[in-house]
Order: structure tokens, then sequence, then C-alpha cells
């Protein structure tokens, strides 16, 4: 896991590319609590995002779930290829299982954001 | 979510107790925008919430990624209303089952990961159904066919892990009798789940399960009610809670709530999403 990132508590992570964009994509521990994943919808490039909003879905094991903008922005980019190869998600979550790229509205929120060592000990104390 | 059905500080109400509805029947979109709200509640409370409810017209729920137009070729159902589930899973033909909507915080013990929740309760039903002379099982992992197979449109086709099978209704063959599904929102889960005690002969031979009651062996079915009182009870001794029965539906401590979000689940829109 790359120290760069930064997370939600809703287990989305962030990484901060060039010219206010962010890359967001899912922790390794949803992806391996999700388990089984089979269906996965992005949203449109050009959507416009507040953080905590939903931004697409995912289903795993009969659960749906719900992936949230870590940050309020604009979606510039979306990983079309994903949701044909959702293996990815567990084999390189934080590389090519990237979900989307935001453009930032307002790249200070990041700073409301867990980074690795708060994020890991907030998982770390999830009920099993 | 209606002040009326909120718990202040002194209601009592904690994480250890699992309070239960006994909603009257009603229709599709009514149903789900009722669970959407016991989701909320649940968060709020921070505890676990049960409600069982009836179809007020034979309805054929569908999964969150089910596609509207699969459910259009099956004849077995054609002129049955469609509502589309916030969970995922397969399509059930609603009517004859015991239907159920479960809500738990995230943060407790039960909500964390998927497979935890559909254990725990389809675990207790397995008790309660062994109490009438019934043998269910729990489907195996090793076993569980591919939940993503398409072309398997009903739930009551698929096998998942943990599903509830039994013997029969043929000699050395198995059927699902019950299945439940998920919506994992940001601070809670919602899951619905249906037992088929009963088959549906409101629709076409194709959309219709062995149910319960076309495997059992010289005994009656039990009581729903009691069936489903007793299975509220054996949850909440596995979390080591108690249980808080309502005396008024669920519906109608927050009937402007549901109205709302039911305009929503009527929408062809919402329903024809995918």
């Amino acid at each position: 896991m790359a120290a760069d990132l930064k997370f939600a508590k809703t287990h989305e992570w962030v990484r901060p590319e060039s010219g206010g964009v962010l890359t967001v994509g899912i922790s390794s521990y949803a992806v391996e609590a999700l388990t089984d994943l089979v269906f996965m919808q992005l949203p449109a490039v050009g959507r416009k995002v507040k953080a905590g909003e939903s931004f697409g879905e995912i289903e795993s094991v009969k659960a749906v779930s719900d992936l949230y903008a870590p940050i309020s922005g604009e979606i510039v980019e979306v990983n079309a290829a994903l949701p044909g190869k959702l293996e990815t998600l567990g084999k390189d979550p934080y590389g090519e299982g990237w979900v989307v790229r935001i453009k930032a509205d307002n790249p200070t929120e990041l700073d409301g954001l867990l980074d690795r060592a708060a994020y890991e000990s907030l998982v770390g104390s999830q009920p099993h | 979510m209606n002040r009326s059905l909120a718990a202040s500080p002194t209601d009592g109400l904690a994480v250890n107790t699992l309070t239960i509805w006994w909603d009257d029947a009603a229709d599709g979109p009514t149903n789900m925008a009722a669970d959407e709200c016991l989701a909320a509640e649940a968060e709020r409370r921070g505890s676990l919430l049960l409600r069982f409810y009836g179809w007020s017209e034979t309805t054929v729920s569908l999964g969150g990624f089910q596609k509207i137009d699969d459910a259009r070729q099956i004849a077995s159902i054609r002129g049955v209303p469609l509502v589309r589930r916030p969970s995922g899973g397969g399509a059930i033909v609603h009517g004859s089952d015991l239907t159920y909507a479960a809500a738990v915080p995230k943060s407790h013990p039960w909500g964390a990961s998927p497979q935890v929740f559909y254990d725990v309760l389809h675990g207790a039903m397995v008790e309660v159904l062994a109490d009438h002379g019934i043998r269910a099982w729990p489907h195996p992992a090793s076993d569980a066919r591919p939940v993503h197979d398409e072309s398997l449109f009903f739930c009551f086709d698929r096998r998942a892990t943990g599903d509830l099978v039994m013997a029969g209704p043929v000699a050395g063959t198995f059927s699902k009798i019950m299945g439940s599904a998920q919506r994992r929102l940001a601070g809670v889960v919602l899951q619905h789940g249906s037992l088929l005690l009963r088959g549906n002969t409101a629709v076409g031979v194709s959309a219709r399960h062995p149910a319960v009651a076309d495997m059992m062996v010289g005994l009656s079915l039990p009581d729903q009610s009691g069936l489903l009182r007793a299975w509220g009870a054996r949850v909440a001794h596995g979390l080591g809670a108690a249980v808080c029965e309502e005396n008024a539906p669920f519906v109608r401590g927050c009937a402007l709530e549901v109205e709302g979000l039911a305009a929503r689940f009527r929408e062809e829109r919402w329903t024809a999403r995918r």
C-alpha cells in the first residue's frame, strides 16, 4: 500500500495526481471483505459529485454496496475496463484496479481523509 | 424518520435489543421504501431491527443488478408487477413466501462482513425449522454454484454459500428454501430475505419453486407467525439480546417518509434502470 494514499472511512482510497486530479479506488480490505465481485456500475464522465455521495455500485455475494466519493468534484475519467475484469480489484487494488479520477473542487478536502496509519487502525478495529 | 419511531436515550433501547415490527401486506414500492426507512432507523438507533411483512398482490422483486429485459422475456411472470430491490441477488416471486427485512449498523458485530449476517439469520432458522421436524441446512461453500450466473434469473434457482436447502421434492435432490441479499450502505446493512414455505400458484410453472410444503412428509406446516416469532427469539438469543416487539406497524410510524421513498420505487426509470 503506497504511503501517499488517503482513505475514506467508507474504504475508498485517493491518490493525488497532477493538476488537482485524484485517482480513486477501493481498499484491499474492502475488496477482501466483499469477496466474489460480480457486477459494477461506474458513473458517467462529467458527472459532478459531492464528498460522501454515492457515485457507483458494486455487487458481491448478493450484496450491493455503494461507492462513495471521498471528495467533491467532477468525474473526469473512469476505468471502463474494470466492470469486465473485476478480478483486477483483488489483484492490484491500488494500481490497475483504480475506479475513477476526480477533478477536485477543493483539494483541501483531502485533509479530512485518513492517512494510511489511521486507516489501518480503523480497519484493525472493525469487527469480524 | 418520523420521531414517533425514534428511541430516545431514556427508552432503554440498546445495542443488545432486537426490535421487531409486524407489518400488513403492502405493494412492492411501499415495502421497499419501508425497508430503506428501516435501514435508516437501525443506523440511528445503533441496533438490530427486523420487519416482517406481506404483499398485497403477487409481485416479482428484481435484484439490484438484474436486467429488466430478462424479466420481461419470462412468460411465466408476464403481467405480474415488478419492483426493483435495493439489495442484490436474483428475482423472487412474492406472495406465498415469508418475507423479512433486517437492518444492522456496520459497527455491529453482525454488520461488518456480508456472510456473517446471512449465516446468523439463516442458522437461527435452521434451528426453528428443526423444532418443527423440518431438516434444512446451509448450502456449503465448497458446493456453491456461481452466484453470478445470469442465466439463473430466480433467486431460488441459485445456490450461494449459506442459502438454506432441504431434501426434495424428488429423492436425491435438494431445493433452496431460504435466501437473503443485502444492500450495504455507508453505515448500515439492509438484508432482505425470503422463506419459501408455500409454493406460489399465481405465476406460471417455470417461476414456481419447490417450497417447504412440497417437501414435508407426514408433517403439517407450522403456523407462520409462530414460526417467525420463534425465529426472532432465536436471532435475539444468538446476540444475547432482548426482543422488543412493537405493537404498531413500522410503516405507520414513518408513513410520510415511506410515501416519499415509494415514489422512486414506482418510477419506471428505477425499475428499468438496468
